[in-house]
């Protein structure tokens, strides 16, 4: 059986999510993979959910946030890019690097790159294959 | 800067002194600095009374906890008539700085007095070999090549290169001079003028040049130690499952969160209702994989907790000291939070006003992120 790969999508009220919804009322087809989650602000998405969802079995993490500028609350993913920064250097010094969380700034306009951008992590997941931690029970 | 000129060769008495003349004349309310008890425990005492300021040992190369721990206990709330002299290492200065700016202590009441520091020994290194500690202290300081490789230094201290305090009221120096005859006062404010009022000393108006050599040295050495100790930490600690391998042991006791000097919530996250878990949670966690291993999300827990404070570590390397089965946090955190630093240009506790990178950020900057 082909590799399906599980997407955690925690998406931001105001614009991802909107997204989202604007690929489904459009009829845009993309894969099945992620489960989303809708969060006020990506600034609100704590390293820790990312973590669980990748020690516990995720395939993926993705994050997707208004445009810069357009934050509902001004700043938010602005704050959300720099933690991203921090993430992925903690990452690569520990060796956890493997691409497997992605942030995207995507409006309410975006559907089209909405599903795109799902459609293209599923397929950067297939290649890279299941999480390892998946088997790792000693986390 | 000023030199001045240690009495009966006894630089800590010396000290003691100054630091006594401080609480008589009212100028400060009381001192927090090192200390050994009659019984040969060392730890920072707040000492209020100048007759027990013999019990203090502000020169001792030995460190069980990260001082600015306990100026966050002491300190965390201001009080408008208190002036608290605080005597530390350069990293537990950093670690007050990061505090200051993370408003966890009130920096209006501290009195920062910076003393140098080539390296610290465990304590139980030294408690149970150790008789005279005035002793000891003096024949640390007048030996100070061996303190460019000292083995026996706390791992964190073999990696270190703040051997000089960054941000201080006042600093007190003798690395690169000679310790039995002279020391070092460098003032930064007008609280500190105040201390110095009055104090017999020579005005300098640069560093001594063998000071400033050995001190790029010292550092140099401790550079070189650091990457081959990383080097040591690549091969054994990347990649999942060799990370999964040297959290192995991992009891889950939370201790390196609890005297990380930098780790400043009131309630940790990994200790709130949060983790409370039930039989039905552990189930279902344990059929994910099959089996799950117990204590249960250790791994969470130190990936997180490196997400969180990263920023603000100082290195002092006191979460290994803690840590019941050894871990060897040290150079892992060495390596994590000086890369993250960097991505931010930041390095923790420089400075006060330099803002701490997740609490700032400016909209032309790390444009790849979120469009690649």
């Amino acid at each position: 059986m082909d590799f399906e790969p599980r997407i955690i999508g925690f998406l931001c009220n105001w614009c991802t999510y909107a997204g989202a919804d604007l690929a489904g009322t459009s009829r845009i087809q993309y894969p099945p993979n992620m489960r989303p989650i809708r969060v006020m602000c990506s600034g609100s998405v704590d390293s820790v959910y990312i973590l669980r969802a990748l020690l516990e079995g995720a395939d993926g993490v993705f994050i997707g946030g208004c445009h810069p500028g357009d934050c509902h609350y001004v700043s938010g993913n602005y704050k959300t890019r720099r933690r991203m920064v921090l993430f992925n250097s903690i990452m690569r010094s520990l060796g956890l690097d493997q691409g497997r969380v992605l942030l995207r700034w995507i409006s309410a306009a975006e559907g089209k790159k909405f599903a795109d951008t799902v459609t293209e992590f599923t397929e950067r997941l297939k290649k890279l294959g299941p999480n390892p931690f998946k088997n790792l029970w000693e986390v | 800067m000023l030199l001045i000129r240690v009495r009966e060769r006894d630089p800590e008495q010396t000290l003691r002194d100054i630091f006594a003349n401080w609480l008589k004349q009212g100028k400060i309310a009381a001192l927090l600095l090192p200390a050994v008890s009659r019984t040969g425990v060392t730890a920072p005492a707040l000492i209020s009374d100048p007759g027990k300021m013999d019990r203090a040992s502000p020169l001792l190369p030995v460190m069980a906890v990260n001082a600015a721990k306990a100026i966050a206990e002491i300190a965390a709330t201001g009080s408008p008539d208190v002036k608290l002299g605080v005597v530390l290492r350069p990293c537990e200065m950093r670690a007050v700085v990061e505090l200051s700016k993370l408003q966890q202590v009130a920096r209006e009441n501290l009195i920062l007095i910076g003393v140098d520091c080539p390296g610290t020994y465990k304590p139980e290194r030294v408690e149970s070999e150790v008789r005279d500690f005035n002793e000891f202290v003096r024949s640390f300081l007048t030996d100070q090549n061996r303190f460019l490789d000292d083995k026996k230094f706390r791992t964190a201290c073999q990696m270190c290169e703040f051997p000089v305090p960054l941000v201080y009221d006042l600093t007190i120096g003798y690395l690169g001079l000679d310790p039995l005859e002279h020391l070092l006062i460098t003032s930064a404010s007008e609280t500190a003028n105040l201390l110095l009022d009055g104090l017999e000393a020579s005005l300098l108006s640069f560093q001594p040049k063998q000071r400033l050599e050995y001190l790029s040295r010292l550092t140099q050495t401790r550079r070189q130690n650091a990457e081959t100790k990383i080097a040591e930490l690549d091969r054994v600690a990347l990649g999942p499952e060799n990370l999964v391998r040297y959290f192995a042991n991992c009891l889950n006791c939370h201790n390196c969160m609890k005297v990380c000097p930098v780790c400043y919530c009131r309630q940790c996250f990994f200790d709130s209702e949060v983790f409370e878990k039930e039989l039905d949670d552990y189930v279902r966690n344990s059929r994910r994989k099959g089996l799950a291993r117990m204590p249960a999300g250790t791994m969470l827990y130190h990936l997180t907790r490196m997400n969180h404070m990263m920023t603000s570590c100082v290195q002092c390397g006191i979460c290994e000291e803690s840590c019941p089965v050894g871990i060897g946090l040290s150079v892992l955190y060495k390596k994590v939070s000086r890369n993250a630093q960097a991505e931010f240009d930041y390095v923790s506790g420089r400075s006060l006003t330099e803002p701490l990178p997740l609490a700032t950020f400016r909209e032309d900057e790390f444009k790849k992120i979120g469009e690649e």
